[in-house]
Parts: structure tokens; sequence; C-alpha cells
């Protein structure tokens, strides 16, 4: 399958590499043969070749390939789940050292990175709604719409027949999109194909035609990598023994049972649960903490009589606050360790959120103290309080009553601005939705799941807001 | 008698373009009580507000005791708990109960332990009349109340001099004796208190010395006797004229 790093991605990072040499790619200086420990990069969301099974276990062609590679050469192989658009940013960033995703061969990705032998070959095909008998050829598609992944080739392809192209983010939503008569055709890799139509019951469409180019699935790693010679024998050896033939027809030959939508959700129940015990709540827990913290500091500094501090202050307000949150995530998971700082993916998205927090509760913080009257000041000092004991003792208190409610409309924002982290490789709850979503289409159900998830969350804060509102309103005159 | 407690030495200040205090010199014994009087706008307030610094002034020296009033930090904090204020608007601790206005400036500046505080400030309530509401909140109480708890505020920090910014004039009519007399009675024990009001009342009953303000300057001194029957300047026979006839 064919891909090639395009449009969003790019104009993101050229922003922010601007101030790191292109080398910084190839930090790790030629080393001969490969890691004890392969890390590599893969969807998890992108099935059959690389997907999450009803148990939650990462599995597909690709991975089953990749595991026997590992298994030959002797390497331990630790997977990566990243999605697509980020995937080649990533590997730059060494975040893994491979990528196993279907990843297709072509020149301008040959000048870039290091690309092993083929493990697969496959071709395009065009796919249309079972009833659709208009379109019966690439070239029919000319005035159509096509649901593609914006920075798959297939978008090229479909683009160079003439049609419009409905950006999507991966073969799953162009599938759905299509059934949905939202968009006239696809074009996608015939092994994906033929695995949906070979593992949905009633699959909705059909393929009508074949591309004429034939694309070759290939690893890629950063260029110089020297991995090249033990992947390359590696890929050889299971060509011979059979090995790769057989994982072939385990995925795009043989009739797979397809899990009804029961228990798809009775499957993914628990995992999703867990996913946001162990991530979206912490995350939200401990940025909110931290976020709040950054608060109290810049909302004194912005009230602060030193022009210097106050002008950093609403500098910093300024920038949380006119940039997308989703920016601020890129930007320190994947432009950072250009400038050689790594950070993992669950402290990088601490860190995005509660800076992010930081900036908005600064402001309800400040306008908060502000709304008190001068005189609560006034009389703290008269009995001889510093600064310090009568911001703890005498405003913060009282600028707490005020300040609640729209401090926990910011939390409950927080709670679901967390699904965001799914963009940086955080399995929380809405990525743990989308990894059970994808190999069945059971949009619906996973999605239904994971909104009750979040709603329950936020019932519960707005619970406690409310205690907490009354608790602080005690001292107000009935 | 030495020096005086409170000695302002030709303080000027500017708000902007307006020269609200104009080579004020005035002292204030140990044990007097000084009455501040004269129109709206004369500069009575914030003569009460520089004394402790609430104010910054521009030249002049203020002594407190002897001491100049540091211009910030913590010198400032420890000068100022010696000087016990007293607001209009009484700017009680909305989120605190009476008792814990009272005892939190011994307990948190003062260091005093919980029970030690707890024990001053209830005497200190009943003193000024309202031990029964030690637990309530400010705005469970009514003005008066809320006042004389402010005063037990001050008191509980054992100040030298207390300062009084027309301590009745946002209470209603029926209120305004109850606080009065604790002050007469604070006046009484040997208080001293600079007191801006216009309580004639309470003037020739506590007073030992009236000032007149007018215009940012000091235009009269004399006992309030004197003052109130024998003005001397024409602005303040115009402005008791004023008053009398209200
Ligand atoms: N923070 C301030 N900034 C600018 N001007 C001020 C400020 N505080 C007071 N003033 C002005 O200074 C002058 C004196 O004010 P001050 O409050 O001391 O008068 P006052 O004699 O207490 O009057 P009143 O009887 O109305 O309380 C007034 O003209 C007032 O408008
Ligand atoms: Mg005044």
């Amino acid at each position: 399958m064919k891909r090639t790093v395009v449009a969003a991605l790019t104009a993101i990072l050229a922003l922010v590499m601007v101030a790191a040499p292109a080398t910084a790619y190839d930090k790790s200086s030629p080393a001969a043969g490969l890691p004890p420990v392969l890390k590599v990069g893969t969807e998890g969301v992108y099935s059959p070749f690389s997907y999450h099974d009803p148990s939650g276990k990462l599995t597909g062609f690709d991975i089953d390939v990749m595991n026997a590679i590992g298994k030959k050469l002797g390497v331990q192989v630790q997977y990566v789940e990243t999605p697509w658009d980020s995937m080649f940013a990533a590997l730059g960033a060494q975040r893994f050292d491979v990528v196993a995703n279907e990843v297709t061969f072509n020149d301008e990705r040959n000048g870039l990175y290091d690309l092993s032998d083929p493990y697969v070959e496959t071709t395009g095909v065009v796919v249309v709604a079972d009833d659709n008998s208009t379109i019966k050829s690439l070239a029919d598609l000319k005035g159509k719409k096509t649901a593609e992944n914006l920075t798959s080739n297939w978008s090229e392809v479909a683009k160079g027949a003439g049609a419009t192209i409905v950006g999507v983010d991966g073969m799953t939503e162009a599938l759905a999109n299509l059934r949905q008569g939202r968009v006239d055709a696809l074009v996608n890799d015939k092994l994906a194909i033929q695995n949906y139509l070979a593992t949905t019951k009633n699959p909705g469409v059909k393929v009508v035609a074949q591309t004429d180019d034939v694309s070759r699935s290939v690893l890629a790693a950063r260029k110089g990598s020297g991995y090249l010679p033990q992947l390359n024998s590696a890929i050889a050896a299971l060509k011979a023994d059979g090995t790769l033939t057989s994982i072939y027809d385990k995925y795009f030959t043989a009739k797979v049972a397809a899990p009804t939508t029961w228990e798809l959700v009775r499957n993914n129940a628990w995992p999703m649960l867990r996913a946001t015990i162990t991530n979206t709540i912490p995350l939200t827990i401990i940025s909110f903490a931290i976020g709040l913290v950054i608060a109290l500091v810049v909302g004194l500094a912005r009230m602060s009589s030193q022009p210097v501090v106050t002008g950093l202050a609403r500098l910093y307000i300024s920038v949380i606050r006119g940039t997308p949150l989703l920016v601020q995530l890129f930007i320190i998971f994947y432009a950072l360790p250009q400038l050689g700082i790594k950070i993992n993916p669950f402290p990088a998205a601490i860190i995005a959120f509660s800076l992010n927090v930081g900036g908005y509760a600064a402001e309800i913080i400040r306008s908060a103290v502000q709304s008190l009257p001068r005189g609560q000041w006034e009389a703290a000092s008269t009995i001889g309080m510093n600064y310090a004991t009568t911001l703890r003792r005498v405003i913060l208190p009282q600028a707490a009553r005020t300040a609640v409610p729209p401090l926990s409309n910011t939390l409950i924002s927080l709670v679901k601005d967390t699904s965001l982290a799914s963009t940086i490789l955080v399995v929380e709850l809405l990525r743990q939705a989308q990894i059970a979503a994808a190999p069945t289409f059971q949009f619906f159900a996973m999605y239904g799941v994971a909104a009750l998830y979040y709603w329950v969350i936020c019932l519960a804060l707005s619970a406690v807001q409310s205690r907490t509102e009354t608790r602080l309103n005690r001292f107000v005159a009935a | 008698m030495g020096d005086p407690l409170v000695l302002m030495k030709d303080v000027n200040k500017h708000f902007g373009d307006l020269h609200v205090l104009q080579d004020i010199n005035l002292g204030v014994d140990k044990g007097e009580v000084v009455i501040v009087i004269g129109p709206s706008g004369s500069g009575k307030s914030t003569l009460c507000r520089t004394i402790n610094r609430l104010e910054t002034f521009e030249s002049g020296t203020i002594t407190i005791d002897g001491r100049p009033l540091p211009e910030e930090g913590k010198a400032l904090a420890e000068l100022r708990a010696d000087v016990g204020m007293v607001f209009q608007s009484f700017n009680l601790f909305a989120h605190k109960t009476i008792l814990e206005n009272v005892t939190l400036g011994p307990v948190k500046v003062r260091k005093m332990s919980k029970a030690d505080a707890d024990k001053h400030a209830i005497a200190l309530l009943e003193r000024v009349g309202v031990a029964h509401q030690a637990d309530k909140y400010p705005a469970q109480l009514s003005g008066g109340q809320q006042q004389r708890v402010a005063i037990a505020r001050s008191l509980a920090m054992n100040p030298k001099v207390m300062l009084f910014d027309e301590p009745t004039s946002a209470l209603d009519p029926e209120m305004i004796n109850e606080v009065l007399d604790v002050m007469v009675e604070l006046a009484k024990e040997g208080m001293t208190m600079v007191v801006v009001t216009h309580e004639m009342g309470f003037a020739r009953k506590a007073a030992n010395r009236v000032v007149f303000m007018a215009d940012g300057q000091i235009r009269e001194q004399s006992t309030p006797e004197d003052f109130f029957t024998h003005p001397t300047s024409d602005r303040a026979k115009d402005f008791l004229g004023k008053i009398l006839t209200h």
C-alpha cells in the first residue's frame, strides 16, 4: 500500500521545524545490526494490517509479519502505536526504529528513509456501494466524490482520475462514509478491501475496478540505520519457507467470524473503562492540579505592579488562549524532540494540558480576586498580615466562591479535551474506542460507550461542583 | 509627657494634580482622643490612611511611638499591627465567623495559641456586646454589631493607637449609639484615638481636641467646646453652620 506524508502534518511541522537542522533525523550514526529490543511503529487501528482483536491484543497482517521477522532475527519486538499522520514524524523523533504499517515503496520515500525489500504486493481497487451501477472504472471517478485519507497516495490516484476528495482519517471511516452514501466511491488497497469483504456479513459495497499500478509494502527505518541487511534477509527467509503465504491466507482468504455488536460492547466495556481509569482520569486530575498552581502564579503575576511581570503573564495567557490545544500538544510531543527534548506520551499530555488549564484558569482567578472589595486587603494589612498570609487566609478563600463555577467549566472541558491525547499515543478512552471500532465498523456502539463514559464523569463532577458551591456559599446571608 | 505617640511632620501627598495633604503637622499624645472634622473631600480619610501607610505620601515624616513607619515589607506589617483601624464599611472577613475574625490576627500574625486567642477574643466580644453572636458569619449581623466586631478585631492586636474613619456613617440611626458607646468606653480606658466623625455628641463627650480640615490643610485645632462654640476660621463657621442646621 502506498502512502505519502503530505499536507496537514507537513504544514504543522514546518512551522516548528525551522529551528532544527535537517540532520536531526540522522543523529543515530549507522549502527551495525538491530537493537536487542526493536521498537516498531504501527497504527493499531488499520484493520486487517494492524489492529486490536476483541481481547484487546494487537494483531494483524503486518504485526504477524513483523513478529515472524523478529523471531527469525532473534530480537524482541515492541510496538508503539501511532496515528498514521504522525508516523514519520515519530520515526524521525526516534520514538521507534522501524515502521511496519503497509508503507509503500516509492522513490521519494526511498530518498528519505531506509526501505526494506517488499513483504507483500498489492494494487488499488475502486469500491462503490452495492447499488451503484454508474462507476465501473477508475476513469468513471471523474467529477465524483471519493473518501480518502489525505496523506495516503490513494488520494492522489483518485485526484488524478478527476475525483473530488473528501478527507477522512482512515479506511474504516472511508468505508463508513461510502456505506452512508456521503461519497460515491473510494480507492483503497486491494488487500484491505478483500479482508473487509471476507469478514463482514453485509458489506454493502463492491469492488468494480483495479488500478494498474502494483505497490510493494516495505518496512521503513531512519536513513542510515544499518538495519536493512538483516531485515531483508529475514524477509527473504520467510518468503522461502512459506511463512508469508500462510500469514497472507490467514487474513485475506479465510473467512473470519465477525463479533456481534453486543459481544463487542461486552468485550470492550472493561478495556475502555480501564483506559478511563488509568489514563483519562489521571490525566484530568494531575493536569488540573498542576494547572491550578500555574494559574495562581500567573493570575497573581498578572496583577503585579511590575510591568515586566505583568507583561510576561499576559503573553503566556495570550499564547495559550490564542493557539489550539491540539497544536500545543503536537509542539510538545512532535516538535520538541527535534530540539533534543523527548518527552513520553503521558507526561507530554500532562504538560500540554497543565499549561492550557493554567492559561485559562489564570484569568478566572484574577477576576475572582479582583472582584473582592479592596477593604478586605486593607483590613488584613491593618492587623499586620503580610501579602502571602492575606492571600491564603482572606483573599483566596473568598475568591474561591466566585471562581468555582467557571473553574468547574474548565475542569469539565478538560475531561473531554483529554481525548486529544489520543493523537499523541496515549491510549485513553477515545483511543481505546477507536481501537475497538476499527476492525469491526461498530462506530455507534464503541463511540456511544465512550460518550457515555465521558458523560458519567462529567455528571459526577457537576455533582461535586454543586456541593462545593453550597459549602462555599455558607457565609453569604440567606 | 514625652513625645507624641503619633507625629506627622510636614506631610504632603498628591492624587495626581490634587494636593490632598498640604504640610500636615499633627501630634497625638498617648491617651489623647483627636477628632478630625471637615467638609467632604477635604482629606480626612487620606490623613487617617497615611498614618498606617494604607496611602503613601511624598514628603514629610510620620512616626509611631518615635519610630518612623517603614515603607514596606515585614517591618511595616509589624508596625501596622500597632495601629488599629476601623473602617466606615466594617470590612469584616466575610468567610470567617465572628470569633475567627477576631482571632485571625493574633493567631496568624502574633502566633498566639488558638486557645489563648479564643479566650482573649471572647472577652473582647463581651466587651463590645456581641459575644453571643460569636459563631455567626458577618453577613448575619446588623451593621452596628458588625462595626463593634471590627473594633474588637482591632483591639485583639493590642494596638497603641486606633484610627476610626467615619465608623458610624454607614449605620442606621438607631445603631449609631451602640457603636459610639463602645468608643466612649475605649476613650475612658485611655486608648489613644484618631476619629474622623461628624458626631458632635461623641466629640463633646470623649474628645480632647478637634482638628478641622479643609482643602487638604489643617485649618483649626482646639477643644471641642471652643471649636463648636467659637470657631475662628470662616471655613469652620461656614461648615458648622451647615451641619448644625441639619
Ligand atoms: N485613591 C484616590 N485616587 C484619587 N483621588 C482620590 C483617591 N482617594 C481620595 N481621592 C480624592 O482625594 C480627596 C480627599 O479624599 P478623602 O477621602 O481623604 O476626603 P474626605 O475628607 O475623607 O471626604 P469624605 O468626607 O467624603 O469621606 C477627594 O477629592 C478624593 O476625591
Ligand atoms: Mg472620608
